[in-house]
């Protein structure tokens, strides 16, 4: 027999979907959620779809959370939470079948008028009685986590330690105790309000001391891993979050963060710090990256060490500054002026944001260059469930970094020494020994400039060898599937979730297995190659309007023209969900 | 260790600028500051920019870094915040500094970085071939103002006391001691000092010449106390008739570094990087 307070539908994957407007307080409320569904043993993952404004417009944060591992989203709510009857309008075609409905609206006319036979809906007061009984409108949040909770037959003692998490230390008690009786509030408001056959019963397992956290902070924390102790950059959505988080942190490490002028002074600046001996990063997504095109040149030719993370967001120019898109995904490969050696990683989860960016320093000075770690706003700005720790261990190398003693017995020093890997050893300023001067200008082994085209050759040489060096030492594609398909998909970045979903989706239909690709350059050609052996039919999965993966496959692999090949593009401001992929899969093999 | 020394230890390969090119004076005066004030070079960094300025540090001996057109302050800015240690001194031109880069000009006087710049002030774009520079005089014919450019010339000294600058100073490449005194006065200076020295383009301008010059400057007697006065400085920078040459403004505040380094005595340069696993998995357990 089921016990009282086990009663309740029964889930193993439920979304929230919370709609209002900008100001509402919907990511607030969202992640707090999201967290708690964490602590219950659920992974829980989020997406933002925000408009580009404080307050007003209309906004919407979905919160998923299921009992297997999921990276993110997917098509439908079971519960849908509005801030006002507007957001029921909006919101009530993308509903699942006998979703639940939960409006701050007194107008129960309105209310009646907007709802359809497949969900059912109540009016749930917030705003009023939260002003009434808390004295500030902002506590309906905590009032609709509550209700949530108790929708969804969660105890409330988890929210607890999340919101002590969150306010002890920066507002104090009180504060924690007024919102504490807010969501006891809702909660029992929700035992009034909420019919009993629209209950939830979530089993509570434990988790594994998980992680949940978005992709920009994953990143912030592997810079700290890295050793990175110099950190410049200008304020711009969806990156943000990297230095923002750093800021406070930092200072225990020995480190600054340094908001600037611009993007040409954040990338010029670290560029110093790093040829001054600093492990130094910058963070911008795509009219940033545009302005510091010409210093990623300079880091290039003049052998500096220096990491570049990259949150790309919709173009062109300006676009949409709050939504998704991998729109940049050759920017830093084909970009900026000249030729010079680069290296640009693309993690695909809050892991990979962790372990690439703490490889990307050590990846810097051993090659001696530019490093790119690029996502885009989907893995940035939404949270993910991850293992804790993020990795287990982790090193730091770095490179050809000679002391005094040991420039010492290589005088006389010649900062751009000719070698067979192309990597000369590296001097920081202030060694008795090592003077010399980074150049800018095409220059010869000791630094100084020179236009002999014998030089010019050997340097070009030089410098390009760099990174048939370093190549193994790169994170290679991961391959997922079954191996022996012929049907397979490749994709880069935070497309790598809802493919991965898909494929399970399809799987018992269609056998098919898929290439994550993890650095984009220099490109896994042969690893690529290798995966496509037997393959008949490949499709390309990217978020972005021109195939921008595809082209740059087609340019560093030799295709089988046998081969059928398909192009899976999104450009509206959402990555795809896997339920998208799964229907034009199912359509392509057919 | 001490070894017979004179300023030659600063040279490095033979200039090749133009012959009466003022830059000759100010690596001369370079030189005499650098050695009076016993700079080792190995602990000297000399960041330059793109201009007839930017072989500056193939001349001078000490570590280097020749990189973009205007951005001298940003990559300067970067190697003193992470070792303080380091005399770090920006050459940049009135091209580099008054047009392409003046954004960073500005934002590091306010923040008193601990940086010297000096502005190679010849009033025309040279490296290019003559084009009219942001201090061109007004009226100046140029390859890209045939009739003569209408803007009146800006002046750096004043928007950098504008910004709050702490030390700013007028030279000319003409007077190579005054010079090395401004010079040996700024790398003294607690925070960022900014030198303006008037130049002499010997090819691209036939307005601003030595000549010219001597007739326009008034060097200021100074000895080792500067005024920390707006409205003196102000009246010079706005002195119609003379260039006033000297230190016109200095005060002395905490530097950017100062105030925002963890650890005063390690520079960040020099931290001895270590994984620093528990301390990372314990900032990753605040996301549990």
């Amino acid at each position: 027999m089921e016990k009282e307070e086990e009663k309740g539908k029964r889930a193993e994957d439920i979304s929230i979907l919370i709609g209002g407007k900008a100001g509402d307080g919907v990511l607030f409320t969202g992640n707090i959620l999201a967290r708690l569904l964490k602590r219950y043993g659920w992974w829980s993952v989020t997406y933002r779809d925000f408009p580009s404004n404080i307050r007003g417009e209309g906004t919407q944060y979905v919160v998923r959370a299921a009992l297997s591992r999921i990276e993110n989203r997917r098509e439908g709510a079971d519960i849908l939470l509005a801030f006002d009857c507007e957001a029921i309008k909006k919101h009530i075609p993308h509903l699942n079948e006998g979703a639940f409905i939960l409006c701050d609206s007194a107008d129960v006319t309105a209310l009646k008028s907007l709802v359809s036979p497949k969900v059912t809906s109540i009016a749930f007061p917030l705003r009023q009685p939260a002003r009434e009984k808390f004295g500030k409108e902002l506590y309906k949040n905590m009032m609709a986590i509550g209700a949530i909770s108790y929708l969804l037959g969660l105890e409330i003692s988890p929210v607890e330690t999340i919101i002590k998490d969150l306010f002890l230390e920066r507002k104090g008690q009180n504060v924690v105790e007024l919102n504490l009786k807010a969501i006891d509030f809702g909660f029992e408001l929700g035992q009034k309000l909420i019919p009993a056959d629209q209950r939830w019963f979530l089993r509570r397992l434990d988790d594994d001391e998980r992680l949940i956290l978005m992709g920009d902070e994953a990143i912030a924390l592997g810079a700290l891993a890295g050793g990175c102790r110099f950190f410049a950059a200008y304020p711009i959505c969806p990156a943000s979050e990297i230095w923002q988080w750093l800021a406070p942190r930092i200072r225990d490490f020995g480190g600054v963060v340094l908001q600037v002028e611009d993007e040409l002074a954040a990338l010029n600046m670290a560029i110093g710090a790093a040829f001054a001996g600093a492990r130094a990063m910058t963070s911008t997504s795509g009219p940033g990256a545009s302005l510091m095109m010409e210093a990623f040149s300079l880091a290039g030719m003049t052998e500096v060490p220096v990491v570049i993370a990259h949150v790309q967001r919709v173009g062109p120019s300006t676009g949409l500054p709050t939504k998704t898109q991998q729109g940049d995904l050759l920017q830093w490969i084909f970009g900026s002026h000249g030729e010079f050696p680069r290296i640009v990683l693309a993690p695909g989860n809050v892991e990979e944001c962790f372990t690439f960016t703490l490889a990307a320093f050590n990846l810097a000075e051993k090659f001696q260059g530019p490093v790119v770690i690029l996502i885009d706003l989907d893995l940035g700005q939404n949270l993910r469930t991850a293992p804790f720790p993020l990795a287990e261990t982790w090193t730091i190398d770095r490179g050809k970094l000679l002391s005094a003693q040991e420039v010492a017995q290589k005088l006389p020093y010649k900062r751009y020494l000719i070698t067979e890997d192309g990597i000369s050893p590296r001097v920081i300023p202030g060694t008795p020994g090592g003077i010399h001067l980074a150049e800018s200008l095409e220059h010869d082994e000791s630094g100084l400039r020179s236009e002999d085209p014998h030089v010019r050759e050997k340097m070009m040489e030089k410098r390009m060898r760099k990174l048939l060096s370093i190549e193994a030492e790169l994170p290679s594609p991961r391959i997922y599937g079954q191996p022996e398909a012929r049907t397979a998909i490749i994709g880069v970045g935070s497309t790598r979730g809802p493919i991965l979903e898909a494929i399970n989706l399809l799987e018992r239909e269609i056998k098919i297995k898929f290439l994550q690709i993890r650095t984009l350059w220099p490109f896994p050609s042969k690893e690529v190659s290798e995966f496509l052996k037997g393959v008949h039919q490949l499709i390309v999965v990217e978020n972005n309007f021109s195939g921008q993966l595809l082209t740059l496959l087609r340019s560093q692999v030799n295709l089988d023209p046998g081969m059928k090949l398909e192009s899976l593009r999104k450009y509206s401001p959402d990555n795809f969900t896997p339920e998208e992929i799964y229907r034009s899969l199912k359509e392509i093999c057919q | 260790m001490s070894v017979a020394r004179n300023k030659d230890i600063f040279s490095r390969q033979k200039p090749t600028w133009c012959p009466g090119c003022g830059l000759y004076g100010i690596l001369e005066a370079m030189k005499r500051a650098a050695f009076s004030l016993e700079l080792d070079p190995a602990s000297v960094v000399i960041v330059t920019g793109i201009g007839c300025h930017g072989r500056f540090p193939n001349y001078f001996l000490s570590y280097g870094f020749h990189g973009l057109h205007g951005r001298v302050i940003p990559v300067a800015s970067g190697i003193k915040i992470v070792n303080p240690r380091l005399k770090v001194i920006g050459l940049s031109g009135d091209g580099d500094a008054y047009s392409i880069g003046l954004n960073h000009l500005l934002q590091a006087a306010r923040r008193n970085v601990g940086l010297l710049i000096i502005i190679v002030n010849n009033r025309v774009f040279a490296l290019t071939q003559g084009q009219a520079s942001p201090t061109s005089p007004r009226g100046f014919i140029s390859i890209s103002t045939p009739f003569g450019t209408v803007e009146p010339p800006l002046d750096g000294l004043k928007l950098a006391l504008g910004a709050g600058a702490t030390f700013i100073a007028r030279g000319f490449s003409g007077e190579a001691d005054h010079l090395a005194f401004l010079i040996e006065s700024g790398l003294k200076h607690r925070g960022f000092a900014l030198i303006d020295v008037l130049s002499p383009c010997v090819t691209y301008n036939r307005v601003n010449t030595y000549e010219w010059y001597k007739k326009h400057i008034e060097i200021l007697n100074q000895k080792d106390s500067f005024p920390a006065d707006l409205s003196l400085a102000w009246n010079w920078l706005n002195r119609e008739d003379k260039f006033v040459l000297g230190v016109l403004y200095a005060r002395e505040e905490e530097t950017l570094e100062e105030l925002i380094l963890p650890d005063k005595e390690r520079p960040i340069a020099e931290l001895e990087l270590k994984p620093e696993i528990e301390k990372v998995r314990l900032l990753m357990e605040k996301f549990k």
